[in-house]
């Protein structure tokens, strides 16, 4: 997110907020989400568990790097460990809204080759994670959403809100796997700590907690997020650590070679 | 006893009032009943067939599924846009239904759900088959070669020659006792869809269908054919004594015992297992023998006005009745106690609750007759008709006498075809094969099995040992060889493992070439080719191949039956290619489960409780037999009918071609209990008709005329109670009342026919 849209969007709030009441509404206050500073760019270490029903963990530690352009960003993802995937590498190019699908490529090192990976429903499972292709994105697509602020309420000494989104249509639901999600956000920060997710049937889906929440280079960061199914009582567990924001990354740390490449350490 | 007998007949009204409150307490109980429909729960908690099946639910979960096949037997069959529309509509409907767990790819497999892997110019395309109803006749075109260039689903989801496609839904977990309204649901969608027209049929089965089936089934047979089985004992009751009471006290005693068996089936927390429905059909057939004795010795004691007072001949009958009923409801209980020697619980609960309810039939008709008869009005004139068949009882004790030979040689052929039967038996637990040929459920699953590759569900687990072990190139390669091993019986439908689909993808990976369809060369390629499909696939699309640490691997196997000849026949086979490919001295360790293996291990248990049982109750009746007559050689005649008895009900079996079955096997422990009850009295009435000092021939006449007629009344009794079974639901039912009124027959003849030419033997004749 670039400064620029930031400052257009506290104006256009600015103007707006007249004719608000003094609460704003579900999709404002989704919007002050969606405006929220993440840096312009980010380096981060991150530890993934996969646990499933039984308690039968899967491990993975990766690096990441993330870079915005506009309301697009580039991503690239490097596998350390377990070492049977050590060196798979990730890169993505997501652009924003829906129009154009985002891109993606894998390196395996056993082939020796990058592999495409074929567009995705958003409401695909990312990478054995309980994440959807559309919950990995910080923030949904605002306009596939009815949202509607449906309460406020006190966590652990925070103001919260309470937004509800409901897919426009039911091709979204079918597509997205929901029927309707719940977004917790910090009135103070404008972050959301918790998202609960109901599944097409209505019933309770997931739940995304978010966690030790603290300012790193002046950007607020959850150090840790856990995605819980509750119906078939996989967990996927993050774990954040070494942020380093806006350090200014170039832009061929984004491409096919580096990917080929592995990573070096910095 | 005279004493108890006494204050028994003096307080009539406390003896009534306390069985009326005791029956209320039984009833109140009765609520609790509950069926189980389960079959691993016929199992004993300790088999590992048993345990195994929790493993496999908890590591790769559970793989009962429902099963709904769509025929079309159309040129095109399932490949045109109407039946396509049909799968797309009946998939979306089963992801609707919150009876049905579908959040993962195998929660709900169909034409519509399943994913095709292959490659594409720079990577690995995982999408579903169907996107959608196909429109054009290119599209249907493309959707058919795929499914069979992807081979996996061939068979499986889409039969062969494409004729016919099928779903599978699981159930949510833990909705067992919704299985019948599964059924139901599923059923009337199915009723909607057809309504509708068009050229498709359709096919329900599936575990869960056939568990909630008989869960239907089971207490509207009981419920059905009580009133069968009571209006059969009425008639035979009004034959025999021609008065109200003499219809109704036996009757009142044998429902009342009936009552507290249930009663204390319910507060016992026993469940109804599908050979315990029987149960009250025994309790009545056995438990009125006793009523009926009493009955007719106090009506012969009132005829011939033996005792002023009806209190002192009441006392009377109690004395002269209590020890040879004792004994018969002893031997006939021994012989269903001797079903704990089985490991089964169903067979152990019939066998020890059918004892519990005929000591209960006894105690009920030893105080409710006579405290009854005390309060009823006093008859001045009973009816003294000559009982039915008295001609044929004189007939016989003299008939028998002329023709010993013939005798003789009718039941040596009878034994010898019987032994060429026995060698013939075979064993079968499967679950379908309990329901009539006939039967739409049973319809569906044969049309099933044709089709596709099989209903029965036989699961191999195999534990590595050590995570990601299941990832190596020489692990996967024995996956493959195991399944096409498995896959050599005409009888296995299909197999599936994570091998075939690491082998799809190593395949998509290098550009589709079939010469790729191998497993990945390295582990390192095996965990990234997962990696890979994981950007595509759902977390859970191979979480019932294999578990997330890449320890544990389960191939899925299809059979077309679950014969337990056919199960056992492979177990043996790969028994020793597993051990070899998979040797536990290098950490493998191969576990079996499933509907097939529980029907093998049920199998085994079947024969080894029935000669454990049949072995017991033979030396137990035996035993009593040699304390009764007190005599070794009395002993060992008294077995003989029941003996041959016994022989000729495993040789009809084996020369019917009835299997041993759950029900079946019940047969032999239960017609010896119940056989050696009409020895018993044959001979006891012998033994004291040469004690008077009665010639031989004089002796078998009189033993005849005095206890011919109760032993033909008994034989009816529970030749026609074990027949009503022959109107049952469920095919064991039906052939263990035909096995049962068989074998009764066969010891009702020998009885009454066998013995008299047995004690003319030898010179000297046996002295009883």
């Amino acid at each position: 997110m670039n400064k620029l849209t930031l400052m257009m969007l506290g104006a256009t709030l600015l103007l707006a907020a007249p004719v608000c009441s003094a609460e704003p509404t579900g999709l404002q206050i989704m919007q002050m989400v969606d405006a929220r500073d993440d840096g312009d760019d980010l380096i981060q270490h991150m530890q993934q568990r996969l646990i499933d029903r039984r308690g039968d963990v899967r491990a993975r530690e990766m690096i990441s790097f993330r870079k915005d352009y506009g309301r697009d960003s580039k991503s690239i993802t490097y596998f350390l460990a377990p070492s049977n995937v050590r060196d798979t590498a990730l890169l993505t190019w997501d652009y924003d809204g829906v129009a154009k699908e985002d891109d993606q490529w894998l390196y395996l090192p056993a082939l020796k080759k990058v592999r495409r990976i074929s567009a995705s429903d958003r409401g695909d499972y990312f990478m054995g994670t309980d994440f959807t292709f559309e919950d990995i994105k910080q923030v949904p697509e605002l306009e596939d959403y009815n949202w509607s602020l449906i309460g406020s309420e006190t966590v652990d000494g925070h103001d919260m809100w309470l937004v509800e989104g409901e897919p426009k249509s039911d091709d979204l639901k079918k597509n997205l796997g929901y029927s309707k999600t719940r977004y917790t956000i910090r009135k103070d920060i404008n972050m959301y700590v918790r998202v609960d997710f109901w599944d097409r049937k209505g019933q309770e889906l997931k739940h995304l907690v978010s966690d030790e929440i603290k300012q790193i280079d002046g950007i607020w960061t959850a150090m840790r997020g856990s995605m819980t199914n509750i119906q078939s009582g996989h967990r996927t567990e993050l774990e954040f650590s070494g942020q380093r924001y806006n350090t200014g990354l170039s832009d061929s740390t984004f491409s096919e070679r580096m990917l080929k490449r592995g990573y070096r350490g910095e | 006893m005279k004493r108890i007998f006494n204050w028994v007949l003096t307080h009539p009204k406390s003896i009534l009032l306390l069985l009326m409150l005791v029956t209320g307490l039984a009833v109140s109980q009765m609520r609790h009943i509950h069926i189980e429909t389960d079959m691993d729960a016929m199992l004993p908690k300790h088999s590992d067939a048993y345990i195994n099946k929790q493993v496999l639910e908890e590591r790769f979960g559970s793989t009962d599924m429902v099963i709904i096949g769509i025929i079309n037997d159309t040129k095109d069959g399932v490949y045109n846009t109407h039946s396509l529309a049909l799968v797309q509509e009946l998939t979306d409907w089963l992801g609707e239904q919150p009876l049905f767990r579908t959040l993962a790819l195998n929660d709900l497999l169909s034409l519509a759900t399943i994913k095709d892997i292959r490659g594409s110019d720079a990577g690995l395309d995982v999408e579903k088959f169907m996107d959608g109803v196909p429109e054009t006749q290119a599209q249907i075109d493309h959707l058919k070669q795929r499914i069979h260039e992807f081979g996996v689903y061939e068979n499986v989801i889409v039969s062969a020659d494409g004729s016919g496609t099928i779903f599978a839904a699981r159930p949510m977990p833990d909705s067992r006792h919704q299985y019948a309204e599964i059924y139901d649901l599923v059923k009337a969608k199915v009723a909607e869809i057809e309504a509708r027209g068009g050229s498709e049929r359709f096919f329900i089965s599936g575990r869960p269908v056939i568990e909630g089936v008989f869960g239907a089934y089971m207490p509207a047979e009981m419920k059905r054919m009580q009133p069968i089985i009571m209006g059969l004992l009425l008639l035979l009751l009004y034959l025999s004594f021609r008065t109200p009471r003499g219809v109704l006290l036996p009757m009142a005693v044998v429902v009342v015992a009936e009552v507290w068996t249930l009663g204390t089936m319910a507060a016992l927390g026993a469940p109804i297992y599908t050979i315990t429905t029987m149960l009250p059909i025994l309790i009545l057939a056995i438990g009125i023998a006793d009523a009926v004795h009493f009955l007719s010795r106090e009506r012969l004691l009132a005829h011939y006005q033996a005792y002023g007072h009806r209190k002192e001949r009441l006392v009377e009958v109690m004395h002269e009745l209590w020890k040879p009923m004792l004994m018969t409801s002893v031997t006939t209980g021994v012989g269903f106690l001797s079903m704990l020697a089985s490991d089964l619980p169903p067979i152990r609960d019939f066998g020890m609750f059918a004892a519990i309810g005929i000591a209960y039939a006894l105690l009920v008709t030893m105080l409710l007759l006579p405290a009854a008869m005390m309060v009823l009005p006093s008859r001045k004139k009973h009816d003294e008709r000559k009982p039915m068949f008295s001609g044929y009882v004189e007939w016989l004790g003299t008939a028998v006498l002329r023709h010993p030979k013939r005798i003789m040689a009718f039941f040596a052929i009878l034994l010898a075809v019987s032994l060429v039967g026995i060698m013939k038996l075979d064993v079968n637990a499967s679950l379908v094969d309990q329901f009539k040929p006939g039967d739409p459920l049973r319809q569906a699953d044969k049309m099933l099995n044709q089709h596709f590759s099989g209903t029965t569900s036989l699961d191999v687990m195999i534990d590595t040992g050590r995570e990601n072990g299941l990832l190596e190139p020489v692990f996967l390669q024995h996956l493959i060889d195991l399944q096409s091993e498995i896959e050599k019986d005409p009888m296995v439908g299909d197999s599936s493992s994570i091998a075939e689909f690491l082998q799809t993808m190593n395949q998509a990976l290098h550009a589709d070439a079939p010469a790729w369809k191998r497993v990945p060369e390295s582990s390192d390629m095996a965990a990234q080719y997962l990696l890979l499909y994981s950007f595509s696939g759902a977390p859970d699309d191979f979480e019932t191949f294999m578990t997330g640490d890449y320890r544990q691997a389960h191939i899925r196997i299809n059979m077309k039956t679950d014969e337990t000849r056919v199960v056992a026949a492979l177990l043996d086979r790969l028994q020793e290619k597993t051990d070899n490919w998979f040797p536990a001295e290098q950490g493998f360790k191969v576990e079996w489960a499933g509907t097939g293996f529980t029907v093998y291990r049920l199998s085994q248990m079947i024969i080894d409780g029935q000669i454990a049982s049949l072995a017991t109750s033979i030396l137990a009746i035996f035993l009593l037999c040699w304390l009764m007559f007190k005599r070794l050689l009395i002993a060992a005649i008294a077995m003989i009918p029941v003996s041959l008895a016994v022989s000729v009900n495993y040789g009809m079996m084996g020369n019917f071609g009835i299997p041993l079955d759950i029900a079946t096997a019940l047969t032999g422990a239960m017609a010896l209990g119940i056989g050696v009850d009409f020895a018993i009295h044959y001979l006891h009435r012998y033994h004291e008709e040469s004690e008077a000092g009665h010639s031989y021939e004089e002796s078998v006449i009189n033993t005849n005329r005095s206890v011919g007629h109760a032993i033909l009344f008994n034989a009816f009794v529970v030749i026609g109670g074990f027949l009503v079974l022959l109107t049952a639901a469920l095919y064991p039912q039906m052939k263990l009342g035909a096995l049962i009124a068989a074998t009764m027959l066969v010891c009702y003849l020998a009885t009454c026919y066998l013995f008299p030419v047995l004690l003319g033997l030898g010179k000297e004749k046996i002295k009883v």
